[in-house]
């Protein structure tokens, strides 16, 4: 048919050549690291922030790249541990333990030049615990009112003794900003024009952010504890785990986080790069509903705790970057170090069902987020495992916001994997969000909708003691009923993956997960 | 009918199609199960802050309410404001929109080149071993995921050969030609795979019509036969079928914004899917239909190009 058609590859070779111009015309101009500066670092990271403003914050994204503009009067130290000061050089309480007063640092200046006073501290203060907009107000309950004597003293007043309160200043929403700055937020629309400037006294501040383009971090010249090394951090959008993976390895970026697990040591075996699991205040567990026959067992959900090899865990999920949950909170302040746990004993698990409502097993639906492939993996191995002691675990795969909002809601799941990162290096969130039940908790308890009156009696108290270390003691008692009711099947304690190339140093993802680049310093 | 006319009559149903997306779309997102405000709030969400955040969000008015405050906005050019980035959407939404479209019309442009250059090559070596090769080869892109085939290419010609960058959209246009090469060629060749068949097949049987015969007999050489009679006559099919992909490559950018890191509304819809940003996923999908009713209309109107004979009623 088309017997004299030879020439007619010509146009094969036309049209393929057409396709490949169009991509070449820029190549002979361009290399990957073409248009950067030598003082300008680099990173891609997972997601995108949300909004700049402290006490507004509802994303971890928008929370690790303002941990860079702003401080607090105290800030967490490096292993999220304890607080040590930030703003503030020293403070004192009253004999009542309702008056705190904060000596400001002196020479403090905001990215803009402008001094920081004590007016600057009361303003964004009272924007987080009283604002019209603060989402946060409730971590704040206990002030009553602050009062700024002078420019360089800050008084606050507690309704009663609060233990946590240093802790909760040095969280997040109690971060400074330049008064003028603070009050404009409260204007409509101020979100649409403004929030993306910011400024702080930390090591850098934004001038602008458009979705869709880098957050551009500046170094501010004025930062107190000496300007940062790197002149300026470009933190791009690369939602794809393996793509900024490869982007790290091609050198089109100097630091990626949310390194998979899988991909740590394969990382570390290339030359010029290195990755890291740091440890942060990380657990993942299960959830179990409580409420939810045979789950109100004690019995069942001991026996699913026994019956759960944590290693086997760690070694298939995570490929060996976790430790195994012996405590009931991560593994920050007051955690109880010498928690027992649940070891694995197949046996005990077997005993334990057998004197349970339900000796002969059941099935047990587990909900699963799609988009999460360490839990599916999970829920896999625990499938397995659980099999052993008669129980048929159901997994039941949803989209992510389906997930969420199914056991969140009405309570209608019996359960399903989960995690927490604490905010705080305080106790005080996670035994309130996870162990306090009821209607007012808010949380029912992690939505285990477990309910312990004398638990919760317990978790008030804590808050109210002043002595260090009766407040141990009293968490550790906390931990242990909280353990031995084991409304959770206790996993593992994780960490925050990330990597870079040789030419950085110094990078830190702190105790609290925050990235830290103040200390860091970049050879091109 | 003339095209003027028909034009006309094809936007005033547009409009209608348009109201009708605005419908599903808006019944889609409220009634997909996920909150936008236990989202926001994460692991830190309690029944008190999730209240308190939804009031804030607008998300206790009424469903009516809220339909009428997306329609009626969008009748008057506003889209509301994200409720994850506190942005107005129509910014956000409008200035991703010429990357996306600038994308979608690269992989076309190279899926056109592809599709003539492995479509013809294909055709007039029918049952050789270059013909099955072709075949096979695009059986296996077309059953690929596009995820899976990116990240193929990123490893040889960005890892590899060092050719193109491995994601991202540059700063100038240059570059993002540049950039965008890889993304584009990843959309083009699976959009290719299914053109080509189409193409070789058309080929082959409009060349044994009784015109290309005459057109052989009259003594016209076989370059002309294949140019005039036997492409032209060809394309039709494949060009309907290359309109409609123009759907799929709307649906295809979501992927493979998401691999190549392209800030494209692809992205966007992705990141507001699973944020259950509400007005973003609804402004988006509202484009994105504004988008292919226009490229159906072009394709419908290149009919009476290729072929005279098409009138319009």
């Amino acid at each position: 048919m088309f017997a004299r058609l030879g020439r007619w590859s010509n146009l094969f070779t036309r049209a393929l050549g057409a396709a490949l111009l169009l991509g070449a015309c820029g190549v002979s101009a361009l290399t990957p690291a073409a248009a950067q500066t030598p003082a300008v670092l680099r990173m891609a990271r997972n997601a995108e922030p949300g909004i700049f403003i402290p006490w507004l914050i509802d994303d971890n994204t928008a929370l690790f790249t303002m941990g860079n503009v702003y401080d607090g009067l105290l800030r967490v130290t490096k292993d999220g541990a304890s607080v040590e000061p930030a703003l503030a050089t020293s403070w004192d309480t009253s004999a009542d333990g309702l008056t705190w007063t904060f000596q400001l640092r002196p020479g403090v200046k905001f990215s803009d030049g402008t001094p920081l006073t004590s007016n600057d501290v009361k303003v964004s203060l009272d924007l987080a615990r009283g604002g019209q907009r603060t989402v946060w107000k409730d971590n704040y309950k206990a002030i009553k009112e602050i009062q700024t004597p002078d420019p360089m003293t800050v008084n606050i007043i507690l309704n009663a003794p609060h233990a946590p309160l240093l802790s909760e200043l040095a969280m997040f929403p109690a971060w400074i900003m330049q008064a003028d700055m603070a009050t404009a937020t409260e204007a409509p629309g101020y979100d649409d024009a403004k929030n993306w400037a910011s400024k702080g006294t930390g090591g850098y501040y934004t001038e602008s952010f458009q979705k869709g383009e880098p957050v551009i971090l500046k170094r501010n010249p004025y930062y107190w504890k000496n300007t940062p090394a790197v002149d300026e951090v470009d933190i791009e959008y690369v939602p794809d785990d393996n793509t900024r993976v490869l982007k790290l390895q091609g050198g089109e970026d100097d630091i990626v986080d949310f390194v998979p697990f899988s991909q740590i040591d394969q990382l570390n075996a290339l030359p010029g790069i290195k990755a890291q699991d740091f440890p942060i205040q990380q657990t993942t567990f299960v959830i179990l509903n409580v409420t939810k026959p045979p789950l109100d067992d004690l019995n069942v959900r001991q026996a699913l705790n026994y019956a759960t090899d944590k290693d086997a865990i760690i070694k298939s999920v995570f490929f060996g970057q976790a430790q195994v949950m012996n405590a009931p909170i991560p593994l920050g302040t007051y955690v109880d170090k010498e928690s027992p746990g649940y070891p694995y004993d197949l046996a005990r698990a077997q005993a334990l069902m057998a004197a349970s409502s339900v000796p002969n097993g059941f099935t047990l639906p587990m909900i699963v987020p799609n988009n999460n492939q360490d839990r599916i993996n999970t829920a896999i191995i625990l499938k397995d495992e659980w099999a052993k002691i008669g129980i048929n675990v159901d997994i039941q795969p949803l989209e992510s916001s389906a997930w969420r909002a199914a056991f969140h809601g009405e309570g209608n799941f019996m359960s399903t994997p989960a995690a927490w990162t604490n905010d705080m290096n305080d106790p005080t969130e996670i035994v309130n969000y996870a162990m306090r039940g009821g209607e007012g908790s808010g949380s029912f308890a992690y939505w285990t909708r477990y309910n312990n009156p004398d638990l919760s009696a317990k978790i008030t108290a804590a808050d109210l003691e002043q002595d260090a270390a009766k407040r141990e003691a009293e968490y550790v008692d906390i931990q242990r009923t909280y353990l031995k009711d084991a409304p959770l099947v206790f996993i593992a304690n994780l960490g925050a993956t990330a990597a870079w190339r040789s030419n950085v140093s110094g990078f830190l993802i702190d105790g609290l997960s925050y990235y830290r680049f103040e200390d860091v310093t970049l050879n091109r | 009918m003339g095209r003027a006319s028909y034009i006309r009559k094809r936007l005033i149903l547009s409009v209608f199609v348009l109201f009708g997306v605005t419908i599903v779309i808006f019944g889609m997102v409220h009634f997909l199960p996920g909150d936008p405000a236990t989202i926001l709030l994460g692991d830190r969400a309690t029944t008190q802050n999730i209240a308190a955040l939804r009031d804030q969000l607008g998300l206790n008015r009424s469903l009516p309410e809220q339909y009428w405050l997306f329609v009626s906005g969008l009748a008057q050019g506003q889209m509301g404001t994200s409720l994850t980035f506190h942005q107005p959407v129509r910014d956000m939404v409008l200035s991703r929109v010429p990357i996306s479209i600038g994308l979608a019309v690269y992989a076309m442009a190279l899926a056109a080149a592809i599709t003539l250059a492995f479509g013809l090559l294909a055709a007039v070596n029918k049952g050789r071993w270059i013909d099955q090769v072709i075949r096979v080869g695009f059986l296996f892109i077309l059953t690929t995921p596009s995820f899976w085939f990116g990240i193929l290419l990123i490893l040889v010609l960005s890892l590899g050969l060092k050719w193109f960058p491995v994601a991202g959209f540059g700063a100038t246009l240059q570059e993002h030609v540049w950039y965008l090469f890889l993304p584009a060629l990843t959309l083009s060749l699976q959009l290719s795979a299914v053109l080509i068949r189409n193409l070789r097949s058309q080929v082959i049987l409009t060349s044994r019509s009784d015109f290309v015969r005459t057109a052989r007999a009259k003594g016209l050489h076989e370059r002309l036969v294949l140019l005039r009679h036997v492409l032209r006559n060809a394309l039709l099919s494949t060009v309907t079928i290359f309109g409609l992909q123009f759907g799929f490559l709307v649906g295809g950018t979501l992927v493979i914004e998401t691999v190549f890191a392209v800030p494209g509304m692809g992205q966007l819809l992705f990141t507001s899917i699973t944020g259950r940003d509400y007005p973003v996923i609804q402004a988006i999908t509202v484009v994105s239909a504004i988008l292919v009713i226009i490229v159906n209309l072009l394709v419908d109107l290149s009919y009476s190009f290729l072929d005279p004979r098409v009138t319009y009623e």
